[in-house]
């Protein structure tokens, strides 16, 4: 394959990465305009959500399109369930104070991950696609399960932009984000929207997990990658601006794939980290943050 | 979450108290080699390595109020650059721990040139960040730094010369000693510090920034000292570690190393002198008794966390500084 | 005679908010010279840049007849501008001692090796004759948010006269303070000024009156009249900005 159909290649996979990247960032920006917290156990829901694709799987061994199926059903609903019990018993008790949240987070993560260690085990296990077919390109032919990846993300982001602007939920979301003290004052639920966009946060960042678990495969640290790489997008983006990460998403997604498809994915991480680097030296509030943080 | 109040009165007194009780502890660490039983000297060593660590760490977050997750990005530093000059040029112990030791320095110094622009949030994601860009590149230069995997130094470190005899460095009364040699000095550096006028800037840049610019302080280059030390003594740390257990691995370069000093941190009393010490003590033995019946450490990691955070933030020290002695640095 | 602090078309914008327009003040040494206006006029805006708390969007700083205006926080409280917060901006959880001497050890530490080891005995002295001179002599001990509030707005004051300031800028010192409190509070004013000059923020006009030997008066981001306290009191157009006078 000469290069120009190479790069194509390249700029596909990108695409596919910088949706589902999209997805989990959001999940985390969301947390983070509303509620102001970071989640460190983000990448953890991520994992479950594909930990949960497989056993979904192996229950409907036949046919991996119901497996997916009941996985994009199943998933977010015990993520987000995990989510709220976790905001009902620690983050509501230390106050949703930043600090005592990233620790606490933190705890959540290694919890969940040796829990996932001890049930499921160490190995990387596969997830057949639920559907599988080939695009054809002149040049090479291209899995359709990923550009069905990537249509549903795009589906979910709109679905998430129509949320936030037309209902009330999104409503009492942007109120609490914009101020917390005005939003109470005029009776918005807080303590109920936290819980819910916490759980929100999970589930998209879940639902991700269970997209691309036929792509990668099922394993108990995979929720290292996502949690960092989200880190990078909402810092570039800028923290709290929802299109600051969906834009630095697709910033940093395809270059991180473009880069490992081309040299390695490594040097990918290496180079997101320098570009970090350089937007903070310019441009300390990200590209389109008001640096709340 | 971090310290109680600090003593107003009559520092003169305060200070004599204070030096007495870090000598008392040094000279303890020391003489508690000829009491130990086999088992626990090169525990006891292991801890004294690992606390200086925490020790690091604390002066950046307990006293200086900024949150880092990456901390093992010092300590690998150190910890690679004393390995990799004995392994491959056969350098001696001592100029091996200086450029250890140089070598935290430096990258907390170009670390902190960038990253101290932020604050917050943005700066803890930003340490995390940089810590596994490192972490990745260690493995990428897997032919030279033998990745994961490791490399040991016993065949390319040449024996210490101590008062004309050459003691090697299998021997477990040098590793004992250099360990305790080790985190006597980050102590009574970390004590020297906090007692001194630099220390009540940092502390005051922990509660209010603003204000203690206003009051006449550069704050930025309080925190870059802050963070320059800091980097420093974690990075002496994991020089030490090449140098008295004789192995370079990158899983100290992981992030659950940077976990680590957090929770040890934590557990004995933030913005403590010797909360580090203590807290790394506990959580080690902790693990190695739970080890016993169960692989499933993490737990202790993480429950040990979330218990600390809902239930006793202040830690170990920090407490027995709240209640009882208010004049613990 | 030359000004000791001089301000030529200072502006400060915010978005589309223009705060401070266009304001040039001359401060002589010594004694009070009195800021008033409504909320909103401008005024902590207006000692915020001359403070250094956030920079100007146009205009001039002289200090001592050189130009301060890009000069960071820092170097102007060292060199003498030295602001205190509206909203009581202790350190609440150290000791008043440890609050004082934070201030008083920056005018003690002399060149690197201060840094690292002070003479504890004088920095000891210099935080007892602040608290003293404030009135909260043998508070050393008492953690900060321990005090009552009056207490704490006069910590803030010993705090600010620890850095041996030259210009000293009060902003709003006797908000939320008792009568009596207000008094107290008064006369220590009036002692400091006799040594530094004061830029005071009032609300309260008993308290201008008393201290000031001149009035400044800012509506809207600009200064609409200064002079005289007596002649402010009856000027017409302070007296419709101010839609009566009292707040």
């Amino acid at each position: 394959m000469s290069f120009g159909p190479y790069l194509f290649l390249a700029f596909l996979e990108g695409t596919v990465t910088a949706f589902v990247l999209a997805l989990t960032a959001l999940g985390l920006s969301l947390v983070f305009g509303v509620m102001r917290i970071v989640n460190v156990a983000h990448g953890e829901f991520f994992m479950l959500g594909a930990v949960l694709a497989w056993y979904c799987s192996t229950l409907l061994e036949g046919s991996p399109l119901a497996g997916f199926a009941l996985a994009l059903l199943l998933a977010p609903l015990a993520v987000g369930a995990l989510a709220l019990a976790s905001d009902w018993l620690i983050l509501r008790r230390v106050n949703y104070n930043p600090e005592s949240t990233i620790v606490a987070t933190i705890g959540l993560l290694y919890i969940v991950q040796q829990l996932v260690l001890t049930f499921y085990g160490p190995e990387a296990r596969p997830v057949a696609a639920p559907v599988y077919f080939r695009v054809s390109f002149p040049w090479f032919g291209y899995s359709g399960y990923k550009l069905i990846v990537a249509g549903l993300a795009a589906a979910l982001l709109l679905a998430t932009w129509y949320a936030m602007s037309r209902t009330r939920l999104g409503l009492y979301m942007r109120a609490t984000q914009q101020d917390l003290e005005i939003a109470q004052a005029f009776g918005v639920p807080v303590r109920r929207v936290y819980a819910t966009v916490f759980a929100l946060g999970a589930m998209l960042a879940a639902v991700a997990g269970v997209l691309i678990v036929p792509v990668q495969q099922a394993h108990y640290l995979m929720g290292l990658d996502p949690l960092l790489l989200s880190f990078i997008v909402v810092i570039i983006g800028g923290l709290g601006s929802l299109k600051g990460t969906v834009v630095a998403a697709f910033l940093i997604g395809i270059s991180d794939g473009m880069i490992s498809v081309f040299f390695s994915p490594t040097l990918a991480k290496i180079l997101a980290t320098l570009l970090v680097a350089a937007v903070l030296v310019f441009r300390p509030g990200g590209l389109f943050g008001d640096n709340r943080a | 979450m971090t310290t109680g109040p600090e003593d107003g009165g009559a520092p003169r007194r305060r200070l004599g108290r204070v030096v007495a009780l870090h000598l008392a502890i040094v000279a303890a660490l020391f003489l508690a080699q000829f009491l130990l039983p086999a088992y626990h000297y090169t525990n006891v060593a292991r801890i004294m390595v690992l606390a200086t660590f925490a020790i690091g760490y604390n002066v950046l977050f307990g006293y200086t109020g900024l949150m880092s997750l990456g901390h093992a990005m010092f300590f690998a530093a150190g910890m690679y650059a004393t390995g990799l000059s004995v392994y491959y040029f056969e350098v001696t112990a001592v100029p091996a721990l200086a450029l250890g030791v140089l070598a935290g320095a430096v990258v907390a110094a170009l670390f902190g040139l960038v990253a101290l622009r932020t604050s917050g949030v943005s700066f803890l994601i930003v340490t995390l960040m940089f810590a596994q860009a490192l972490y990745l590149t260690i493995l990428y230069f897997n032919e030279i730094t033998f990745g994961d995997q490791g490399f040991t130094l016993s065949r390319a470190l040449a024996p210490l010369n101590v008062a004309g005899t050459a003691v090697p460095f299998s021997e477990p009364a040098l590793k004992y000693n250099g360990a305790w040699l080790v985190v006597s000095l980050a102590l009574l550096v970390s004590a020297a510090l906090a007692a001194s006028p630099i220390g009540r800037v940092l502390v005051a840049v922990r509660e209010n920034e603003e204000r203690t610019r206003l009051l006449g302080y550069n704050t930025f280059a309080y925190k870059l000292l802050a963070l320059v030390v800091s980097g420093a003594i974690a990075a002496a740390s994991g020089a030490a570690y090449a140098l008295l257990f004789s192995y370079v691995g990158a899983t100290f370069g992981s992030i659950l190393y940077s976990i680590y000093p957090l929770l040890w941190t934590l557990l004995g009393g933030a913005g403590t002198t010797l909360g580090p010490l203590v807290g790394t003590g506990v959580m080690y033995y902790l693990i190695d008794v739970t080890s016993g019946w169960t692989s499933a450490y993490l737990f202790v990691v993480g429950g040990s966390l979330l218990a600390l955070v809902l239930w006793f933030p202040l830690g170990i020290m920090g407490a027995v500084r709240a209640r009882w002695l208010r004049w613990l640095p | 005679m030359t000004a000791l602090l001089s301000t030529r078309g200072l502006s400060k914008r915010f978005g589309g908010l223009l705060a401070v327009d266009e304001v040039s003040l001359d401060l002589p040494r010594g004694g009070v010279r009195a800021i008033i206006g409504p909320n909103g006029a401008g005024k902590t805006t207006l000692v915020s840049l001359i403070s250094g708390r956030f920079p100007a969007s146009a205009g001039q700083i002289l200090f001592k007849g050189r130009d301060i205006t890009r000069q960071r926080p820092w170097h102007r409280a060292r060199a003498g501008i030295v602001y205190t917060f509206q909203v009581t901006s202790v350190y609440a959880s150290l000791s008043c001692f440890e609050n004082v001497a934070l201030a008083a050890q920056r005018r003690l530490a002399r060149g690197a090796l201060g840094q690292l080891w002070l003479d504890e005995r004088a920095l000891q002295a210099r935080v007892a004759e602040v608290l003293a001179q404030v009135g909260l002599a043998g508070a050393g001990a008492q953690r900060a948010d321990a005090l009552p509030y009056g207490h704490q707005r006069l910590l803030e004051v010993a705090m600010s006269l620890a850095l041996e300031p030259e210009v000293l800028i009060l902003d709003e010192p006797t908000q939320g303070l008792a009568q009596a409190e207000i008094a107290a509070l008064s006369e220590r004013v009036r002692e400091i000024s006799a040594q530094v000059t004061v830029l005071l923020i009032e609300h309260n006009m008993a308290v201008v009156l008393d201290l000031a030997q001149v009035v400044t008066v800012m509506d809207r981001g600009r200064v609409i009249a200064e002079g005289a306290p007596a002649e402010i009191e009856r000027d017409a157009q302070v007296q419709r900005a101010y839609l009566g006078g009292r707040c």
